[in-house]
């Protein structure tokens, strides 16, 4: 290898979305077809607690979720400016910026769905160690807006 | 105060080489400088690219990292700076509108993030990480989706700190919220935290970073001893210990973090070896894999538009691969820090699916005993934990069958080369390793094992005789002896490959000690038939032959030839066996393996260690035929 006839697999389509946010309100400020990669780093297949995009066809069905990991963030960072000492959060008094993902789009994506993913139960109590156990209950998500995907 | 306070000028790669569609690409902004002054920004561009890069694991993960400057000149000089923050009261027109004094904190330095995520998304649209270089020397900084730091000094660890949440998600490992004298702050609340480097789990066996924690290391390894305030003890341990230390993610108690110090707690020190880790974990998978060369790659369909592929990495690091037909590959990561034991061709990764939404893995360790790792649907990975306390043979390879979804058989050789089993059931965990019937294996033969039924096992391995031998085991009457199958004298390393193509049949493939491709069927009429050579084949030495069935009357097999070139052939019912032919141009390793996969009637996905040590996998579809050979990485 690389034989004769190597054919790199073409790169799944993606998109990049920028959106906008206040408070609880979201809104999609730009769409763009990106040519690029996005790895199962991104591509999200443990359900944590947290901000998601969701990538969904006509019927609603999700075809890949990322992590929007700077969304509607409620404090914010404060660094000291001598080593040594304490990094510091402060509230934020209305939660108001912008954040971007990179997402899987497949022929099929017709829309966008942001989406809040609250922790489920079972995150508290991992089962015991040495088993592989089933685990019940699932994390729940609600959407907190969908966008159309315009971008062909 | 905006965009018409000045315009882009223009990007310039300042670092890195990698495929932009396939890196870890960083934009820098300019803010707050002149069209005469961006050769200052040039120049602060140039000391965050020589802090980005010496700081570890950055270091050793260049090769996949770029770094790109968007000079943005602005009608005025530096940021605002409020007078209520404690400013000079200064307002300046710049592109991005950054202001000292957010939350009325000086040192809080925000922006335009909207503005600065589409100027970075013009510019470079591949961009991972934004960050907003501020042209002032009063210090300050902030997080999010547009870091922000200025020129003061130090600065720059702000913006590698912002990287640790905003691009590898990361959490916060201090144990306050204002600095240690904050009430509510005292206990954790219930609930483990989703991110990799923070945990309310303090027991050792079920601890998600527990593969990094030495059997002598204590957990916790250090307890606050008085909730009401942070412990402010100095380090019990060597500097880099992986345990338990009590006070993360903003709480006092009863959150941990990894080791003492990292930079995720605080400024100016390097970042812990989980977090390490999970930057490995995000900028590795941009790059394809150099496999050990022989390893064994197995493959499972845990539904048809699914594939999780695992290998060993040439420095012996377990990894895995997977394909969504939504999605693509996903790029190779790096199972929790496992490192296979080496031997032979070197211990696979062998995983089952009981069911769709849950893995399990198992290879043998450096260590030659027996660990396994799961994955499930709704919580993740899990980390390695040992099984038993079975010596294995150095480089032996677990292989597992499930018959019904509670339940998991385990088989693998003790260094003696005896044939030894396990099982797991959900009522009753795993059970002691018992040795079958007395069975040895010969060096380096591993046992393979097929469930015709869900109360019935057969086993086969080469033994001590070179000679294939077989057992099987049936819930009403339990194990039976070991019986040779035929005369056929094997190599001593010889992987008997078994596939039932419906519950009462059974095809057996391997190798003669010359290299003969050989073959044998069992029916529950006729009973053992006798060995013949398939095809006038021969293989690889050391390499095994690949059997699948994609349906009751077909069998597809693969194979190294003596040339390395990867061959299969076919057989149809009623039919006699096709000529090998090569698939696709492909050259494999000598003694390696092809792994095959039918996630679909009509379709296969094979996968080997090619002629350069990087893993190629291509397919094979009724419609269309065979495709090329691909190196596996990230699409
Ligand atoms: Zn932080
Ligand atoms: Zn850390």
């Amino acid at each position: 290898m690389p034989s004769k006839e190597s054919n790199q697999p073409a790169t799944t389509r993606a998109a990049r979305l920028i959106f906008e946010y206040e408070g609880e309100r979201v809104r999609l400020v730009s769409q763009q077809v990106v040519e690029m990669v996005v790895t199962g780093f991104d591509i999200a297949r443990a359900h944590h607690a947290g901000v998601y995009v969701d990538a969904r066809d006509a019927e609603d069905r999700t075809l890949s979720r990322v992590p929007a990991r700077d969304a509607f963030a409620t404090s914010t960072e404060v660094f000291p400016e001598r080593a040594g000492e304490a990094i510091v959060r402060v509230d934020t008094a209305r939660p108001k910026g912008a954040f971007t993902v990179v997402i899987p789009v497949p022929q099929e994506t017709n829309k966008v769905a942001v989406v809040r993913v609250v922790p489920a139960q079972l995150d508290a109590k991992l089962p015991a160690g040495g088993t592989t156990s089933r685990v019940a209950g699932a994390a729940e998500a609600t959407d907190l807006a969908t966008f159309p995907l315009t971008l062909n | 105060m905006s965009t018409a306070d000045g315009a882009v000028i223009g990007t310039t790669q300042i670092a890195g080489s990698a495929p932009r569609n396939r890196a870890f690409n960083v934009v820098l902004l300019a803010e707050g400088f002149t069209a005469a002054q961006q050769n200052d920004f040039n120049n602060a561009c140039m000391t965050f690219v020589n802090t980005f890069r010496t700081t570890p694991p950055f270091d050793e993960l260049s090769a996949a990292i770029n770094v790109f400057r968007v000079n943005v000149r602005s009608t005025d000089t530096g940021a605002d700076d409020p007078v209520a923050a404690g400013g000079t009261g200064a307002t300046v027109r710049t592109y991005f509108d950054a202001s000292f004094g957010g939350n009325n904190i000086r040192r809080l330095l925000i922006c335009n993030t909207t503005t600065a995520l589409q100027v970075a998304a013009a510019q470079v649209p591949e961009f991972i990480v934004v960050l907003l270089v501020v042209n002032s020397t009063i210090y300050g900084g902030s997080g999010g989706s547009v870091g922000t730091y200025s020129l003061a000094g130090g600065a720059t660890e702000i913006a590698i700190h912002e990287m640790g949440h905003t691009a590898f998600g990361l959490a916060d490992e201090y144990p306050y919220y204002a600095g240690g004298n904050e009430t509510g702050h005292d206990h954790h609340p219930a609930g483990e935290p989703g991110e990799p480097n923070v945990t309310t789990n303090s027991n050792r066996n079920t601890l998600k970073w527990r593969w990094a924690v030495a059997s002598t290391t204590a957990i916790p390894t250090m307890a606050n001893p008085n909730c009401s305030q942070v412990d402010g003890r100095p380090n019990p341990v060597p500097t880099g210990t992986v345990g338990l230390f009590e006070g993360a993610h903003y709480y006092h108690c009863g959150a941990y973090r990894p080791e003492y110090d990292c930079k995720m707690r605080a400024l100016s020190v390097p970042f812990c070896r989980i977090c390490r880790q999970v930057i490995w974990n995000r900028i590795g998978p941009l790059a394809t894999l150099s496999a050990r060369a022989r390893t064994p790659i197995s493959v499972i369909a845990r539904f048809p538009e699914h594939l999780d592929v695992f290998a060993v990495a040439s420095d012996g690091r377990t990894v895995s691969n997977w394909w969504d037909q939504s999605s693509g590959w996903a790029g190779w990561f790096n199972l929790m820090g496992g490192i296979a034991s080496p031997g032979g061709p070197g211990s696979p990764v062998t995983a089952v699916h009981r069911y769709a939404g849950h893995i399990d893995l198992f290879t043998v360790g450096t260590d030659n005993r027996v660990w396994s790792a799961w994955w499930d649907a709704a919580t993740g990975w899990h980390s390695w934990f040992q099984i038993g306390d079975l010596v294995c043979r150095q480089g032996s390879v677990i292989n597992v069958v499930s018959r019904y979804s509670d339940h998991i058989d385990l088989f693998t050789t003790a260094s003696d080369g005896r044939v030894m089993s396990t099982w797991w059931d959900v009522r009753s965990g795993w059970a002691p390793w018992f040795h079958v019937q007395g069975g040895v294996a010969a060096s380096g033969a591993p046992v393979t094992v097929v469930a015709r039924y869900p109360f019935h096992l057969d086993l086969f391995t080469v033994g001590t005789d070179n000679r294939v031998w077989s057992c099987w085991w049936d819930e009403r009457s339990g194990w039976h002896g070991w019986f040779q199958i035929g005369n056929l004298q094997c190599r001593p390393d010889s992987t008997v490959t078994v596939v039932s193509r419906f519950p009462d049949q059974l095809d057996l493939f391997t190798t003669a000690a010359d290299g003969r491709i050989m073959s044998i069927w069992w029916n529950s009429r006729k009973g053992w038939a006798n060995w013949f050579h398939v095809s006038g084949g021969v293989a690889s030495p050391g390499s095994p032959v690949t059997a699948i069935a994609r349906y009751s009357g077909h069998l597809d097999l693969f194979v190294i030839g003596t040339d390395n070139r990867i061959y299969s052939t076919w057989w149809h019912e009623n039919q006699s066996w096709a000529g090998w032919f090569n698939v696709s141009g492909g050259v494999g390793m000598p003694g390696g393996q092809v792994a095959a996969i039918s996630r679909a009637t009509e379709h296969l996905d094979l996968f080997t260690v090619g002629s350069d040590g990087l893993v190629y996998s291509t397919w094979w579809d009724g419609a269309t035929g065979w495709a090329g050979w691909f190196a596996l990485g990230v699409t």
